[in-house]
């Protein structure tokens, strides 16, 4: 029999955060669902805005760039990567494979930690990507009648990747706390379009006051401009708010709850 | 080593596992048995921190599973093979399992290799059969060189030279030292790998003792014999208060008495022998004798039989 000699090198929370963030990586990029998820988000967006620039473009009074083309592709093609984030959360519980991750990453804290700044990161900054990219092709395509204008794109951009990574929070925050794909769906669509539409059009005025905490609303205003009533300083702390509220929430089921499909 | 003291899991008004304690010792191949519902896969999720115990606590080298930085280098466990990513495939599954243990990328390739699905690796586990779902989930289990290793039925969907090649892994696990719990339901293949036993029935523990000392203490010797008259020797052996039951195929079985003891009482009856053999007592006797007393006495739970020295 052979005695094995016992492995007591000492590893920082800073590492396991680190390996286990490289986990999660790996996690979602090996998975197709991530791949499809960015090619619609990427086709919509693109689609949206060459289509839509075709309109701007023939209408010089409009003094549109193709960003501000592409601030309103991003509001549907936003859901693709909302759904990315959203999977990516409730993937270990539809499938049982909380199972082997949490004997993998035993520490619940570090594996909240790491699966929000990798899925919510990475979802900001593809939204970003999708953008950038969708923006090019309009510039590409229109040529000088939809300009790109790079203060616009700097500022344009950064407000991409709030919305997103507010709305990937919220849809992670989401998942983790349904463990359901599809209760977790049916969620992120009330908050982010069907209330707020139905809300902010109904006759009612205390049904729009309410529509405007929505984070569709918010997400809307910050990117587009509309509802013009709504303001940044507003908008901003409500997207963040239910992005927070609900990774929070999630996040305690995740920490405190029984590893359960 | 694997220490469990008074461990306790409630969902709602079920106790599913009722202060349960023991120990596994390494070095030697454990297996963890009971009826579906004793609570032996409720105690294995415990000690890898997946459900938080009621009560009580599961220590794994002296520490609990879920405070682990590199928990697969310490422990190895196969709990549901079905249990992954299906669209995922098995390589890909192993990586993301090495990067969160800083365990080098070579060596998903060897585990793979070892367990036999190299060839498989690139496929997408949806396309597994159980068997190779259940290699995989082996394969993740070794991945780290652990010192410990819990298996749930592990010879699940296996064929044959699985089943053979997982006999031989358990037993080279247990002899390199390590610490090794199996739970099964094939009570046959238990026997064959298992140097002791926790017996465990509605959560409470019933026999915490070696695979031998389980056996010839609680399995009844029997002999088995077949002579010229049946009846006339059944007579024969009940008149000094033996218990006779048919064997099938003319057979008697007899408890209480020895080989000798029973050729010695047909041959005063003078009957003609045809066989005579002891039957080694199977653990499938002997567990069904445990569980049954678990099962007979539900208001008094029965004193756990134990011949190592006391958990403490």
């Amino acid at each position: 029999m052979t005695a094995l000699p016992i492995d007591a090198r000492p590893v920082s929370g800073g590492r396991v955060l680190a390996r286990t963030c490289a986990a999660e990586w790996t996690r979602l990029w090996t998975v197709a669902a991530t791949w499809w998820f960015l090619a619609a988000a990427a086709v919509v967006c693109t689609g949206i805005g060459v289509a839509a620039g075709s309109e701007a473009a023939a209408d010089p009074a409009e003094e549109l760039t193709a960003w501000g083309v592409i601030a309103f592709a991003v509001v549907p093609a936003q859901f693709a990567l909302l759904a990315l984030a959203l999977t990516a959360g409730t993937a270990d519980h539809t499938t049982g494979g909380i199972v082997p991750t949490l004997q993998w990453t035993p520490r619940r804290p570090v594996l909240l930690g790491a699966r929000v700044l990798v899925v919510v990161g990475t979802t900001a900054g593809l939204g970003v990507l999708v953008a950038g990219a969708a923006a090019l092709a309009v510039g590409a395509v229109h040529g000088p009648a939809l300009g790109l204008p790079a203060g616009e794109g700097g500022t344009l951009l950064a407000t991409v990747a709030l919305v997103v990574g507010a709305g990937a929070g919220l849809a992670l925050g989401l998942a983790l706390l349904l463990r359901s794909t599809a209760g977790a769906l049916v969620a992120v669509v009330l908050l982010e379009f069907v209330l707020p539409l139905f809300l902010g059009n109904a006759g009612f005025a205390w049904a729009r006051a309410l529509a405007e905490w929505l984070p569709g609303s918010s997400a809307v205003f910050l990117l587009t401009g509309e509802p013009a009533q709504l303001s940044t300083a507003e908008a901003v702390p409500v997207v963040l708010g239910w992005a927070a509220g609900a990774l929070v929430l999630g996040g305690l089921r995740l920490l405190r709850g029984d590893a359960d499909r | 080593m694997i220490r469990i003291r008074g461990l306790t899991k409630r969902y709602g008004t079920v106790l599913a596992v009722d202060d349960l304690s023991f120990d596994v010792e390494p070095g030697a191949v454990t297996g963890f048995l009971g009826p579906n519902g004793a609570g032996k896969s409720t105690t294995m999720r415990m000690v890898l921190g997946l459900d938080r115990p009621t009560a009580g606590e599961a220590l794994v080298d002296g520490r609990p599973f879920a405070t682990l930085a590199e928990p697969l280098r310490r422990v190895g466990a196969l709990l549901d093979p079905g249990a992954l990513h299906p669209g995922r495939t098995g390589r890909s599954h192993l990586l993301v399992a090495a990067r969160t243990s800083g365990i080098p990328l070579r060596r998903v390739e060897e585990v793979l290799d070892e367990v036999g699905l190299g060839g498989a690796a690139r496929r997408r586990v949806k396309g597994y059969s159980l068997g190779m779902r259940q290699r995989l989930g082996i394969a993740a289990a070794l991945l780290g060189d652990p010192r410990v290793l819990l298996f749930d039925e592990p010879v699940n969907g296996l064929d044959l030279d699985g089943v053979r090649w997982i006999r031989g892994l358990l037993r080279r696990l247990a002899d390199e030292g390590r610490t090794v719990l199996v739970s099964s339901h094939l009570l046959g293949e238990v026997q064959q790998i298992a140097d002791r036993l926790v017996v465990i029935g509605r959560g409470r523990l019933i026999a915490d003792a070696t695979t031998e000392e389980i056996l010839g203490g609680l399995g009844r010797p029997q002999v088995r014999v077949r002579g010229a008259r049946a009846d006339d020797l059944a007579a024969a052996l009940r008149r000094p208060g033996l218990t006779v039951a048919p064997g099938g195929d003319g057979d008697l079985l007899v408890e209480g008495a020895t080989a000798e003891e029973v050729g010695a009482l047909a041959h005063a009856a003078d009957v003609p022998l045809w066989h005579l053999s002891d039957v080694r007592p199977s653990l499938e006797q002997a567990y069904l004798e445990l569980t049954g007393v678990a099962t007979e006495f539900v208001t008094t739970a029965p004193a756990p039989v134990r011949t190592a020295e006391p958990a403490r």
